[in-house]
């Protein structure tokens, strides 16, 4: 279970005093798939990089299974929008999946089980031995989010991972996302600013405010679990749950003028 | 493809032949003493070198440069890792190596005859003084340009200790590194041939000082041929290294430049 009570992030420096995060409490399920849409700019990935560990809250806490999180904790993983730089270019396919794994000391025999089995659920089981640059912008997020699937993480953090792929690549990660979650069973956060990503993808979609960001809103999405480009997205719930959504990223954006 | 083979063989083998000739015939009917016919240093040539001076004086040099320059690679990315990664060493030590690397290293020299005498560690001290430099400097930047990503992917998945100094901080500055191990290779010949002026029973340097004295004219001149072509030879074996430490470096760009 992931918790996060009221947090706070403020950037101190250089004279200027921005406050991203005003506060912030929500609790997410094992398994649940939790999509956070908020206009641009309005804190989603300090809020991110909260959770991760990566950078220490101003106030409030974070805690993951029963443990506080103060450094990047065990059984968390993170793709990054930037899929170009947070791959290692001197490192094959396979080699960049596989190290994280040799970092926590997995034996040799469980480390290639694991890489084989997390690319060929992304679909790059025959891209072991290319290097991550040789591949397409789509290929390069597949082989990041393989890592992540390798693994094995309990909670798994996604910072806007399509933003910067084309829109019929996106649809297809989309899919693959949702499939990755429904047969690896963890928690996923799914941090977005395209409402309709984030309607199709989670089971409960937490809205934002602009910055200092506050939840301003937080509904379930009772779609179908079996979710598909074509009938989903034309479906009336979709387009209801959609407007509800949209409605409040406007309203969060009207209180910031 | 044999067709590229040839046309890049030819544009690389044309201007040295072309140098070669004019010399050749530029030279051929030369009386004058201190310039000899390029036929007749080629003679001296193939007596002077070899023969036992091969085991005596060249094998030597090159040994010495080695040492220094492996010695030099070592303590010049070692210490340029320590102070990339920590700003408050970078603040402490800059100012003093700027000084240190503004000291032409063949004024140590005099200085370093006094402490290590006239034999191998001098000489070896004196390349190592001037390697290090371009090294230490060129590794600095490389490991300060570590991309923000990439540490956060290695933070996030607990990716520490040598892992992550080898696949991140090394691998990182690698193509920085290496351009400072291709300078502190052309400094460390130059080094390798000074040292060996000065005081030296044996060397390249002390060798053509003894034929320059003795007024071997030709012999002075093959050795001086023989400098360039060694420094030739070692920038081609630099490259086939290099190739193969960034041959991901070389196919990134190539990829970029495409796109």
């Amino acid at each position: 279970m992931l918790t996060v009570t009221e947090l706070n992030k403020v950037y101190d420096g250089h004279g200027r005093r921005v406050e991203a995060v005003g506060e912030l409490t929500f609790t997410v399920e094992p398994g649940q798939f939790v999509c956070i849409v908020g206009p641009s700019g309005c804190g989603k990935t300090t809020l991110l990089r909260c959770i991760a560990g990566l950078l220490p809250p101003t106030a409030g806490e974070v805690w993951l299974a029963g443990q506080r999180v103060s450094g990047p904790p065990k059984g968390l993983a993170v793709v990054f929008q930037e899929y170009g730089r947070s791959l290692f270019p001197w490192l094959r396919v396979a080699a960049n999946v596989e190290l994280p794994l040799r970092a926590a000391g997995l034996s040799r025999a469980a480390r290639r089980r694991q890489v084989a089995e997390a690319l060929d659920a992304v679909g790059l089981a025959d891209a072991h031995g290319a290097y991550p640059w040789q591949l397409s912008g789509g290929m390069q997020q597949r082989v990041a989010i393989a890592r992540a699937i390798a693994y094995q993480p309990q909670v798994l953090l996604m910072d806007e991972p399509f933003a910067a792929v084309d829109a019929q690549t996106r649809a297809d990660l989309e899919d693959l996302i949702r499939s990755v979650w429904q047969r690896f069973e963890m928690t996923m956060l799914f941090v977005t600013h395209d409402i309709d990503e984030a309607v199709y993808l989670g089971q409960r979609v937490i809205t934002l405010s602009a910055a200092p960001t506050h939840i301003a809103d937080d509904i379930e999405i009772d779609l179908p679990a079996e979710r598909d480009q074509l009938t989903t997205r034309g479906a009336p719930r979709f387009t209801e749950l959609r407007g509800q959504v949209y409605a409040q990223i406007q309203k969060a954006k009207l209180e910031r003028q | 493809m044999i067709v590229r083979i040839a046309y890049r063989t030819t544009m690389i083998l044309a201007l040295p032949a072309l140098l070669f000739a004019t010399w050749w015939i530029a030279s051929d009917g030369s009386t004058a003493f201190y310039i000899p016919p390029l036929r007749v240093i080629l003679e001296a040539f193939g007596d002077t070198w070899f023969g036992p001076r091969l085991v005596d004086d060249v094998l030597p040099s090159l040994a010495r440069l080695g040492f220094g320059y492996l010695i030099a690679l070592l303590i010049g990315v070692a210490l340029g890792v320590a102070i990339g990664l920590r700003q408050s060493l970078r603040a402490l030590l800059e100012p003093t190596l700027e000084f240190l690397r503004a000291i032409p290293p063949p004024v140590l020299v005099p200085i370093l005859m006094l402490f290590a005498g006239i034999g191998d560690e001098m000489k070896i001290l004196v390349i190592v003084s001037g390697c290090v430099w371009p090294v230490l400097l060129n590794t600095v930047e490389g490991v300060r340009a570590i991309d923000g990503v990439l540490l956060d992917t290695c933070r996030s998945y607990r990716i520490g200790g040598w892992l992550r100094m080898w696949h991140l901080v090394l691998r990182s500055a690698s193509p920085q590194i290496v351009t400072g191990a291709r300078q502190a290779l052309s400094v460390g010949i130059i080094l390798m041939v000074i040292s060996e002026m000065f005081a030296a029973s044996s060397g390249l340097g002390f060798t053509i000082v003894q034929f320059q004295r003795g007024f071997q004219i030709p012999e002075m001149w093959s050795g001086v041929l023989l400098l360039g072509l060694l420094g030739v030879l070692l920038s081609l074996i630099f490259r086939l290294v290099e190739h193969q430490v960034l041959a991901w470096y070389h196919g990134l760009r190539a990829v970029e430049k495409e796109r």
